[in-house]
């Protein structure tokens, strides 16, 4: 763990003149385009958009899985050319193998770089008391609630210390409660590991809650509609949620994404108050008129 | 027992400070229970296994059931579409069971036979689930051997028996051949089967992690896999028993086949049936081998 915590600030991620199509029979359709991010070392940094914006796709090429079209991805100066430990991933369905115990989970990425058993069990077990999960080493990962899974994927993924912490919705199949609780957690790990985070979500609250920094996408073909700093102060409280500064900041991200996702749905429904609109049935039944 | 009651009793505790729960080391455990006594520990046990016990008593019945329509079928000569008059009454079957077992030779027939099965049924698998590991990992592979297993997959192990002496010399090798023909296809079709529900999430994850390919193959692909592979194994096993006994009626010597068909030509009717239930037996016992070996290699699947 010491050597997680001392080294310098690193994990400078740039994302440059993006954009990545697919080929499809009827031509190249285009899910991200004109697309610049960048994560500086230690920065917390969140990407909301409508569904379906690309906002995964983008976190998918940082991480290496997908090439961009046009475009360069790069860490530390140096291009992402395929997947590596270097940026650990932290996926919405958890993910963990279901035939490894959570103990086995988190060891690894220990094992696939070499470490001996001995060491890398005593790692994992560190790893897992930060979590909370030292008593459920054993235990396979069907067994635990989803809240715990996922704690294990954040702890698994920062097991082989990686520059980056890359998260695509990580907390969207948990209900609300658990949610906050893991919100803080992941807010304390990455405060201890000093660690650079890329965070994907469409919840607005989450994102201004964890974040130094918020990009706001385009529908699709999704590209950066706006970039909007968080300066509430740190730690941050749950109470901090009802503060006129963080209602301010959601109220703003708020009117972005409803354009942006009124787009996504199709363009025409421009009034959805529907002011102008009353229905007088003249003692018909809807049917009828129907 | 960690039930889930406790796994949730531990939530709500879930760190929502890490520096907090550094400071409390130690969860609160249960409070140590009295150690009951056997009566009570008795009758907790039969509450928890009572469905259990209720499949057994349940099953054992039924099995005397079976047995008692039997007897009354075969004593009192029933004629009514199917003929009992020279079918052997369960008695006679147990005469010739309790007579059989001091055999050698009949000890002999079962050997041979199980000895078969273990030589054809293992090498289909040692070929078999490398294969369609292989297969379902590497396209260009599957692209080759797939049209071939595609056409020769449907013919019966018993058409082979001609086509399989002329290949062998000894009649020993043709059954093994037909043996482990029988099982070869269901344990291959299984395994690409489950290599083609591998979660790709799941290959990413490994990616993440640092995996290279042989890691991803061995430590995702194969486990993802065994699942399915041990369904291969099991319908590979009972095929290999329905392949095994035609191929021994037709050309052994030896085997429990054999026995039972040679019992037909003597004309000793309790020994059909005893080698009938004998090849029932085996064939259960082999299969419950199989999931014996599933449960030890698949830990975390739940019973």
């Amino acid at each position: 763990m010491s050597r997680v915590e001392t080294r310098p600030p690193q994990g400078h991620i740039e994302v440059r003149n993006f954009a990545l199509s697919y080929e499809t029979i009827e031509g190249p359709v285009e899910a991200v385009s004109r697309t610049d991010i960048h994560v500086k070392p230690g920065e917390f940094v969140s990407i909301v958009g409508p569904s379906g914006c690309g906002k995964s796709t983008l976190l998918n090429a940082v991480a290496g899985f997908l090439k961009p079209t046009t475009g360069a991805v790069s860490v530390d100066g140096e291009q992402v050319r395929g997947p590596s430990a270097e940026r650990g991933m932290v996926f919405q369905q958890y993910s963990l193998f279901p035939w490894k115990t959570v103990r086995e989970n988190v060891e690894f990425g220990l094992k696939m770089r070499g470490m001996p058993r001995a060491q890398r069990e005593r790692a994992a077990r560190t790893l897992l008391g930060l979590a909370g999960l030292e008593a459920f080493e054993k235990h396979y990962p069907e067994r635990l609630s989803g809240g715990m899974k996922q704690r294990v994927g954040i702890v698994r993924a920062l097991a082989t210390g990686p520059k980056v912490l890359l998260l695509d919705e990580p907390f969207g199949a948990l209900d609300a409660q658990t949610r906050v609780i893991m919100q803080q957690i992941l807010t304390n790990l990455w405060q201890r590991l000093k660690i650079s985070v890329l965070f994907v979500t469409h919840d607005i609250d989450e994102a201004i809650f964890l974040s130094d920094r918020v990009y706001c996408m385009t529908a699709r073909p999704g590209s950066i509609k706006a970039e909007i700093p968080i300066p509430l102060e740190r730690p941050r409280q749950q109470a901090m949620m009802m503060s006129s500064e963080f209602l301010a900041l959601r109220r703003g991200l708020m009117a972005l994404i409803r354009e942006e996702s009124l787009k996504a749905m199709g363009g025409e429904i421009t009034d959805l108050g529907m002011q102008g609109l009353t229905i007088d049935l003249h003692g018909h039944s809807l049917a009828e008129i129907l | 027992m960690s039930s889930p009651a406790i796994l949730r009793q531990q939530e709500p505790a879930a760190l929502v400070d890490i520096a907090a729960a550094d400071a409390q080391p130690a969860a609160e455990t249960p409070p140590a229970e009295r150690r009951p006594n056997f009566a009570s520990l008795a009758t907790r046990w039969f509450r928890l296994n009572r469905e259990r016990l209720r499949a057994v008593a349940i099953g054992a019945l039924s099995l005397i059931a079976f047995l008692v329509v039997w007897h009354l079928l075969t004593k009192y000569r029933v004629v009514f579409f199917v003929r009992f008059t020279n079918v052997p009454s369960p008695l006679a079957v147990y005469d010739s069971f309790a007579r059989a077992i001091h055999d050698p030779k009949f000890l002999t027939h079962i050997v041979l036979s199980c000895r078969r099965i273990l030589i054809g049924f293992s090498l289909a698998a040692v070929v078999g689930v490398p294969l369609g590991l292989v297969m379902g990992r590497f396209k260009v592979i599957d692209e080759i051997v797939f049209p071939v297993a595609e056409v020769l997959r449907p013919i019966p192990a018993i058409a082979w028996v001609p086509m399989a002496i002329m290949l062998w010399p000894t009649n020993e090798q043709s059954i093994v051949f037909i043996t482990f023909l029988g099982s070869f296809f269901p344990i291959l079709v299984n395994t690409l089967h489950g290599m083609s529900l591998v979660d790709p999430v799941l290959v990413r994850a490994a990616q993440c992690l640092g995996a290279r390919e042989r890691s991803i193959f061995r430590e995702v692909y194969f486990p993802a896999s065994l699942p399915h592979i041990f369904t291969g194994l099991t319908i590979g096993m009972g095929v290999a028993w329905v392949s095994l006994i035609a191929a021994e009626m037709i050309s052994g010597q030896y085997g429990i086949g054999y026995f039972t068909w040679e019992a037909y030509s003597l004309v000793q009717y309790a020994d059909i049936a005893l080698g009938m239930i004998t090849i029932g037996v085996l064939g259960l016992g082999s299969s419950l081998l199989i999931r014996g070996a599933g449960q030890l290699v698949m830990p975390w699947r739940p019973r």
